[in-house]
């Protein structure tokens, strides 16, 4: 896996040698310090373990309420399909899609994705559309927003909780945790071994 | 130090396989099908045409109220500062700060830094490259966290919905804001950093 | 492709080939479903039941949202609310929480809170700030029951207020309304619960509700009647002016008491329905439980005579005329005319000494009828008013009438008659007389003359002494209000010698002024407050500043 091999600096374009290097590591370029490849300790087994604990966790953040507020003996609780569809019959129809795009619609396409490239992939099947969802991937990582929506909801329990009793729900914790656990699949995800393994030295 | 593109060699995006350029306009990364270009293409004019629709909407998304919160006895509108001094006067200083710099400073910082980094690359300048490349990363890891007002007020949306006690709103400014967030990260994700490094100046 | 760099190829480290056992990162995923799973099954197991009502209309219900309340004890609430597939109203589903089973028998109820105003209740106005409800009255029955039919307004009464349900049936509904209230002794025991029709459209019944422990005083042969209004009567002792309450004008009532004279109370049965007087008279009258009917031929006009008219015996109503039919007897040529009387032997024999006949019947028992006549009763027509000319039927003896025998053979039996005379007439004129000489004329002459000497007496005064009287008591009030200012001139001097002994520096003194200070500035912070409100609506949920909430 770990053959010398050339690489171009996606931010100053500067061709380098690749150093092998015993995992964990990261690798950065030589001229302006940009992230080349970075490459955790548990290869694509792990990957593909977190991408399944996170897609777990992103269901019971969507299937419980994230918040609940009680006031005067009224209770309302949130969730993300709930405050998108209230923003939605509020005539806001942009902005309940930006929301459910950015907290939803990205992690999921992006966790989805991935385990359907890594789980034909440990049997050595290459999935079809590979490289098309492959893309999908990489879009879906840079657009995808859970930890704003984390702190989003963190701002909004102590700006309630100052007016009524404001709970956080079970969608709280599970969001944060699949906070955690997209940040980890991000830091031992490896593309150059995914395609690596595609086709065997 | 050569960059790939002076040696012709062409470097895919998505999956980094590096290829060498054919003699057709365009080409097709062998691995992963990624369209492949030397250099993004239409980088800056893309850029300098998103920057400026977002900055154009960055007024609205300011003065015009974010979040209308009516109750018994009214209703009132929260601009985005509002918000930010309603938090700092309830004495949550820490949130106040947060909420501040994800609405206000990040999004001002951004613009201001995506313009610089455009003219720079478009007046050809040479120096500070190392400077200019970190200040493009950290434009581009920061951008989501702008979405923060959004959420916030989709959630507070959500919350309070008790009728005759209180009832949030969403407002003008929260479209205009959304799309504000938007354009900054497609005015990122447009802009090419490799601009900064290249010895020449770029085409266009 | 790569340009290859020239390096010696190096040699390629054999790695065992990973087993089929799963790495130790799988535990993670493992932890999350585990998790999930356990969060899913104690959700669905705290599901409580989830029923359906049917209610008229969906006003004030919001799926989703709208509780259910107990006792005000939040118990579940509306999840859907859908039409009826008939379109005749909506059905509800209702979730409600777990151990919710035990409130959904047979007759438990179902309705909406909402702000009410109706005839004598104003209720469910904490809804407006609160927002609608749907309550829950639980049932005693042990059936269990999915589907309710919603009220469409709350109940008089629940089924655990302890007390007792009649029916009451009356002409008409007078004055009565959902509400109004039932009074014994004046005081108010209970309420109407509801009201209808009845099926033939001849009567109305009543139900009404009477609270514990006051339903212990309703039995069976307890009087109810309209309570409504004000009853005025004239009589010989003056006018008598009774009401129960002033609610009871405004809304009417009903008021029952239980008549004295009954003596073991029969309990109430369950199908029990109560006759509705009109009034308290009217409810204590006697019934008269047996009616005998006879025929009288007179041969004179009975012009005046109508159905209804009493028939008398010497002042006390034995009966009346039921109705007045004309007979032609073809063999005699001769036109009669029977009148139809009906008679209640209870009244006549009400104190019967040596006991009542047997049956309690006169018809029956013809030998006392024949007896009576036998010694001379006959029925005759006398006029009841000269002015209106109204007859009635008196039963008297006349020792002197010709013999006479009841004809049994008729049916009804006929009794004999004898003709008004003159003598009759005589009679009635004197008997006019005589009640004219028993009015105190004289005793009314002199009052009257006192009355007007003192009527002239207040005229002249009112000429001669009611204008210096004014005078004096224009000056009267002159002086008091020269008293007033007078003693209010004292108190002030009180208050100037208080303020003498309150010294500005006293104790007193400066702890009066800080109060004074105290309210000026609360009343100055309750302005800015109501200022502030008016601005910052939202203040109100959020609090002030510094103070948060």
């Amino acid at each position: 896996m770990n053959r010398a091999q050339l690489l171009a600096c996606p931010e100053c374009d500067l061709l380098q040698h690749d150093v092998p290097s015993p995992r964990p590591c990261k690798a950065l370029c030589a001229r302006c310090g940009a992230v080349l490849y970075q490459r955790g300790d548990g290869g694509l087994e792990r990957t593909l373990a977190l991408t399944v604990t996170a897609l777990v966790l992103l269901a019971l953040a969507n299937a419980f309420p994230i918040l609940t507020l009680e006031l005067q003996g009224e209770r309302t609780t949130a969730t993300l399909g709930g405050a998108a569809a209230e923003l939605w019959s509020q005539d806001m129809p942009l902005v309940a899609l930006l929301v459910l795009f950015m907290a939803l619609v990205m992690p999921l396409a992006e966790l989805a994705a991935l385990a359907y490239l890594l789980v034909p992939l440990r049997n050595g099947i290459r999935s079809p559309g590979f490289a098309e969802v492959f893309r999908l991937v990489q879009f879906a990582s840079r657009w995808g927003a859970v930890e704003v929506f984390v702190l989003g909801a963190l701002v909004s329990l102590v700006k309630l909780g100052h007016l009524a009793d404001v709970e956080p729900g079970v969608a709280l914790a599970s969001y944060g945790a699949l906070m955690l656990v997209m940040a980890s699949i991000e830091a031992s995800f490896d593309p150059r071994e995914l395609w690596a393994r595609l086709t065997p030295a | 130090m050569s960059a790939a593109a002076e040696l012709g060699v062409l470097a895919c995006g998505m999956c980094g396989l590096l290829s060498r350029a054919p003699a057709a306009p365009a080409a097709a990364c062998p691995r992963c099908r990624a369209r492949l270009a030397f250099r993004r293409p239409q980088s800056i004019a893309h850029g300098w045409a998103y920057l400026i629709a977002a900055m154009a909407l960055y007024v609205p998304a300011n003065t015009l109220p974010i979040m209308y919160t009516s109750s018994l006895f009214g209703s009132s509108g929260d601009t985005i500062m509002s918000g930010v001094l309603f938090l700092w006067d309830s004495g949550d200083w820490s949130l106040a700060l947060v909420v501040f710099v994800a609405s206000i400073v990040v999004p001002l910082a951004k613009m201001i830094a995506l313009a610089a980094l455009l003219a720079s690359v478009q007046l050809g300048w040479r120096s500070r490259r190392a400077e200019r490349a970190r200040l493009y990363r950290l434009i581009e890891s920061i951008g989501r966290w702008s979405m923060l007002d959004i959420f916030v007020v989709a959630l507070l949306v959500a919350l309070v919905q008790l009728t005759a006690l209180a009832a949030v709103r969403a407002g003008p400014a929260a479209p205009a804001f959304g799309a504000v967030v938007v354009l900054t990260m497609a005015a990122a994700q447009s802009f090419d950093p490799r601009l900064i490094w290249d010895r020449e100046r770029p085409r266009a | 492709m790569n340009d290859p760099a020239p390096e010696p190829i190096p040699q390629a480290l054999a790695v065992p080939k990973a087993g089929r056992s799963l790495p130790l990162v799988w535990i993670v995923p493992a932890v999350a479903l585990a998790i999930g799973v356990w969060l899913a099954l104690s959700t669905w197991l705290e599901r409580g039941p989830v029923i359906e009502i049917h209610f008229r209309t969906a006003e004030g219900l919001q799926a989703g949202k709208t509780r259910i309340k107990y006792k005000d004890v939040d118990v579940g609430h509306i999840g859907e609310i859908s039409l009826a597939t008939d379109l005749t109203g909506v059905v509800a589903t209702a979730h409600l929480s777990k151990g919710a089973e035990k409130l959904l028998v047979e007759d438990t109820r179902f309705w909406v809170v909402r702000p009410r105003i109706s005839g004598s209740t104003v209720s469910g106005l904490q809804t407006l700030l609160s927002g609608t409800y749907v309550a829950v009255d639980v049932g005693k029955s042990t059936q269990r029951r999915r589907l309710f039919v919603g009220l469409e307004q709350p109940p008089a009464f629940t089924t655990d207020v302890p007390g007792r349900q009649l029916t009451l049936r009356s002409e008409d509904i007078g004055s009565l309304d959902i509400g109004s209230p039932v009074y014994y002794r004046r005081l108010q025991v209970g309420q109407v619960a509801a009201y209808a029709l009845e099926d033939n459209g001849k009567a109305v019944r009543v139900n009404i509700f009477i609270n514990a422990p006051y339903d212990r005083f309703v039995s069976a042969a307890s009087r109810f009647w309209h309570a409504s209004g004000i009853d005025v009567a004239l009589d010989a002792e003056g006018v008598r002016l009774k009401t129960e309450s002033l609610v009871s004008l405004a809304i009417g009532g009903i008021a029952f008491a239980t008549p004295l004279e009954e003596a073991e109370p029969a309990p109430i049965t369950s199908d029990r329905v109560f006759e509705l007087y009109r009034s308290q008279v009217a409810a204590f009258k006697s019934p008269d439980r047996i009616a005998d009917s006879f025929a009288l031929v007179f041969n004179q006009s009975v012009r005046g005579l109508q159905p209804g008219a009493p028939v008398d015996f010497r002042g006390i109503v034995v009966g009346e005329v039921a109705a007045i039919h004309t007979q032609y007897d073809p063999q005699s040529e001769r036109i009669s005319i029977p009148v139809e009387i009906r008679v209640y032997p209870e009244r006549f024999t009400s104190r019967l000494l040596g006991g009542a006949p047997k049956s309690g019947r006169l018809g029956k028992d013809s030998l006392f009828i024949a007896r009576l006549v036998e010694r001379g009763m006959r029925a005759q027509l006398r006029t009841a008013s000269l002015l209106t000319g109204q007859l009635y039927v008196a039963f008297d003896f006349f020792p002197d009438a010709p013999r006479a025998r009841v004809d049994f053979a008729h049916s009804p039996p006929e009794l004999p008659t004898t003709p008004s005379t003159l003598e009759d007439l005589q009679a009635t004129l004197v008997s006019l007389a005589n009640k004219l000489e028993r009015v105190p004329l004289e005793q009314m002459g002199a009052d009257f003359t006192r009355a007007m000497e003192s009527i002239d007496a207040l005229a002249r005064r009112l000429d001669t002494e009611l204008a210096p009287e004014a005078r004096a008591t224009l000056a009267e009030m002159r002086n008091t209000l020269s008293e007033a200012t007078k003693t209010m001139g004292a108190a002030s001097r009180t208050f100037n010698a208080a303020e003498k002994s309150l010294a500005p520096d006293s104790a007193l003194f400066s702890e009066l002024q800080d109060t004074a200070r105290e309210l000026a500035r609360t009343a100055q912070s309750l302005r800015t407050l109501a200022d502030y409100l008016e601005r910052n609506p939202q203040a109100l949920l959020r609090g002030k500043s510094t103070d948060g909430q």
